[in-house]
């Protein structure tokens, strides 16, 4: 009976959100996408999100970093699990020398690299889903 | 409206600052003059001047004093320092610190403006350089994102589309529309790597890794080189073996670049190795030095490509397989290996196999601290001997 969760994919290639889409919705997830970080922050106030990917390298940079810090800073958006998609591992060097390469903007979030294989994909986001809800539980307590 | 060339003379006499303004006024410039070091110093930042003359004899603070702020706060500035008595002493020690050029006085009308053309074009050379500098390495690190945005995007997205097409047809296709949908995706695969590979050849500077060094275990980095390779090894049947051991050696460098050097060794050597054939990886100190050999029987490089293998974008015309490098792993390992002091050979022979040899600098106590005892780590020396 449990109802299909929603994910929103903020990602500025059409193309190739449609081949992210068209493999979350094959295992149930209902999906919907912006695709540039104004309308991506704008359905997110919109409606209520069970998770976000998003994309690292957006328009002139690294304008998904900059939305993943503002999320940050709302107590109830920084709550959405989120998957960080991201080119190249390197870029992630370049904007974060000397860190780890997954630079952990949110309290639930994860790193994939561009393309990603199904299988990988279906299980961060079902991994993600589940840290999400056992934080809330806690939270609650 | 065009910007003039700003001067400022510093001079403690009202005569010489007269006389230069006056000389000076016949030609385009934006002129501002101070009694002393203080008030030059001061009015140095206001008036943002190109090009200084200062008087090395003042009262109050010295020229020289005033030269070395002059120097601190904007080492483009260019100053001509005025000598007095004409002392070649002072003049050359002016310059040591950093006065472009010297004027003795007394000097001529011509002599100040021939001067002063001349600083102000060393100004203009000076900026040009700063300014081409900085256009090369934002032009070096646009590049990154220009490709990764224009040539990686494309690709991405039509491989993720294949990924979902695959997963979705992979039971409604046969077996061989299942592979041609593989090899599309291995392919595609390969084209991504490459891209990411040339784009660390233009993007990365190799010479910053230098800044963050550190003292890093020999034994560390073979181990993760080797279990980087393993898995194409594998596919191969081709074992890795190591020798020596006692590789407790320390080195000052960086572990994710020095692995990914042995990494291209090691893949090279698998890509040109026979099946379950083997490659040794050994290693022993020679005085100061580390000695890291990787030992392949495979196809080996011939006489006419080994002058040539560590050049960009060479790839071996004997080489038979149908294996095929982009011409820059070696090339890159080679600029690692120097970037930490060290050196790579390569002996080789057709068809017997190859081996490469790296050596680094064992590191030293004595470069950290003067007072630990010599006595570390290092001293029990090692044989780690090839079998």
């Amino acid at each position: 009976m449990s109802q299909s969760k929603i994910i929103l994919i903020i990602d500025d290639d059409p193309d190739f959100v449609d081949g992210l889409k068209s493999i979350l919705k094959k295992a149930n997830y209902t999906v919907d996408a912006a695709y540039n970080p104004k309308d991506g922050f704008q359905a997110l106030q919109s409606k209520r999100y069970d998770l976000l990917l998003l994309d690292i390298m957006m328009g002139r940079g690294a304008e998904g970093i900059m939305l993943a810090r503002k999320l940050n800073k709302d107590p109830k958006l920084r709550e959405i699990p989120v998957l960080i998609i991201t080119g190249i591992r390197e870029q992630m060097a370049f904007l974060f020398p000397g860190q780890a390469v997954h630079p952990h903007l949110l309290p639930v979030d994860e790193l994939v690299e561009k393309p990603v294989e199904p299988k990988l994909l279906l299980e961060k986001v079902s991994t993600l889903l589940k840290t999400a809800e056992t934080r809330k539980a806690q939270t609650k307590k | 409206m065009e910007n003039k060339d700003k001067i400022l003379i510093i001079d403690d006499e009202e005569v010489v600052l007269e006389s230069c303004t006056e000389i000076l006024a016949t030609s385009n410039y934006q002129l501002a003059t101070a009694m002393n070091g203080d008030k030059g110093l001061k009015l140095m930042k206001d008036f943002q001047p190109d090009l200084i003359f200062l008087d090395l004899k003042m009262p109050g603070i010295s020229g020289f004093e005033v030269l070395e702020q002059i120097c601190a706060y904007d080492p483009t500035l260019v100053t001509v320092v005025i000598t007095g008595y004409a002392t070649i002493h002072s003049a050359v020690e002016a310059m040591k610190k950093g006065a472009y050029d010297f004027l003795p006085k007394p000097f001529t009308p011509e002599e100040l403006r021939l001067i002063t053309r001349r600083g102000l074009e060393k100004r203009r050379l000076v900026l040009d350089t700063i300014a081409l500098k900085k256009e090369k390495e934002m032009l070096r690190e646009h590049f990154a994102t220009i490709v990764s945005h224009e040539l990686k995007a494309p690709l991405n997205a039509v491989q993720q589309n294949l990924f979902a097409l695959s997963a979705e047809l992979s039971d409604k296709l046969t077996d061989d529309q299942n592979q041609l949908m593989n090899r599309m995706k291995i392919r595609i695969d390969d084209l991504l790597k490459l891209i990411h590979t040339w784009l660390r050849v233009f993007t990365v500077d190799i010479e910053k890794i230098k800044e963050n060094f550190t003292k890093i275990s020999l034994k560390d980095i073979i181990t993760k080189a080797i279990e980087s390779v393993q898995p194409h090894a594998t596919r191969k049947d081709i074992s890795i073996l190591t020798s020596g051991k006692e590789v407790q050696s320390y080195i000052h460098g960086d572990e994710v670049t020095l692995v990914e050097a042995l990494v291209n060794i090691l893949n090279n050597a698998i890509k040109f190795s026979r099946l379950q054939s083997k490659i040794l990886v050994s290693t022993e100190t020679k005085d100061d030095e580390i000695l890291i050999s990787i030992n392949d029987s495979g196809v080996g490089i011939s006489k006419e490509d080994l002058p040539f293998i560590f050049g960009y974008y060479y790839i071996g015309r004997s080489s038979q397989t149908s294996e095929r490098g982009s011409g820059i792993g070696l090339a890159i390992t080679k600029r690692i290996i120097e970037a930490h002091d060290g050196s790579i050979s390569v002996d080789s022979e057709l068809g017997k196999g190859s081996i490469f040899t790296i050596l680094l600098p064992i590191v030293k106590s004595k470069s950290h601290n003067q007072s630990t005892k010599k006595s570390e780590v290092y001293s029990n020396s090692q044989k780690g001997v090839a079998k």
